[in-house]
């Protein structure tokens, strides 16, 4: 096979992965406060599942932009992985996915580091994972080859769906009742 | 459910949409849908540059059945004209030499 095609359906194929993975982690970290998953685990398990799923989008997630950096038909400079918005084409929809990526990797990086910093602010960085999620969401819908597929669009739009009222039940109202 | 089986399938989820996607993305390697299309090389003026016919060695032509050129003969060149575009047909093929 084709070393640019390999990098070309690695960077599609990680991309989905990477997303699946981050929307366990968000579906996870949402149960841990409105209690959506009590049917199936205790907290204590559902916080390991959330703790251990940044070992699951982190390295796809990194696979995916060093395949789209390496790809000479995507044209992603090193230095767009990291600043958003500046890509030479879909400016949006590229910016995004690193706006996202940003957002992730700090959110990641301060719960690592949770116990030397102020509760307060950690649950400030913590929250903009709902924006980082949105921000990502968009991403693959603007940017996403697949997303025309009907099954990939079809699970894609429900999970999204699904984690955003999720989170507006966890904002309004707080721990669900039971 | 133990957390250990919650990780399990966490993985295994993750590892079935990354193989279904592998298997999707070699099926359907170009989409013209597709929201994003990289540019490709444009010329100074913005437009697509044309390639530049070269000439095409062609191999010796037998002249006579077990007669070959004499040596040091160069070889005939085609050249093609600026303007003809490479056709989407079957090559030709030969089947016998008369």
């Amino acid at each position: 096979m084709d070393a640019g095609l390999l990098l070309w359906i690695l960077a599609r194929a990680t991309g989905l992965s990477s997303y699946t993975a981050l929307c366990i982690s968000i579906l996870s970290g949402l149960a841990l406060r409105t209690s959506v998953l009590d049917f199936l685990a205790k907290n204590r398990a559902i916080r390991a599942l959330h703790d251990w799923t940044t070992w699951l989008w982190m390295p796809l997630g990194l696979v995916h932009v060093t395949t789209l950096v390496l790809d000479k038909t995507a044209r992603i400079a090193p230095v767009d992985v990291f600043v958003p918005f500046r890509t030479s084409y879909g400016e949006l929809a590229i910016g995004l996915g690193t706006l996202s990526l940003d957002l992730f990797l700090v959110i990641t990086i301060t719960s690592w580091l949770r116990r030397r910093m102020d509760d307060r602010l950690w649950r400030w960085i913590h929250r903009t994972s709902y924006l980082a999620f949105g921000a990502l969401f968009l991403h693959a819908y603007l940017s996403g080859t697949d997303f025309d597929s009907p099954l990939i669009s079809a699970l894609s739009w429900s999970v999204a769906l699904g984690i955003g009222v999720l989170a507006v039940s966890r904002i309004t109202l707080g721990r669900l009742p039971e | 459910m133990a957390g250990w089986a919650l990780r399990l399938a966490a993985l295994a989820t993750t590892l079935f949409v990354f193989a279904g996607s592998v298997d999707y993305a070699a099926t359907h390697v170009k989409n013209a849908a597709a929201p994003l299309q990289p540019p490709v090389d444009r010329g100074p003026s913005g437009t697509l540059a044309p390639a530049q016919p070269t000439p095409t060695p062609l191999p010796p032509l037998v002249t006579q059945r077990g007669r070959t050129p004499a040596p040091g003969t160069p070889a005939p060149r085609l050249t093609i004209a600026p303007g003809v575009r490479l056709a989407t047909l079957q090559p030709l093929t030969f089947t016998h030499v008369s």
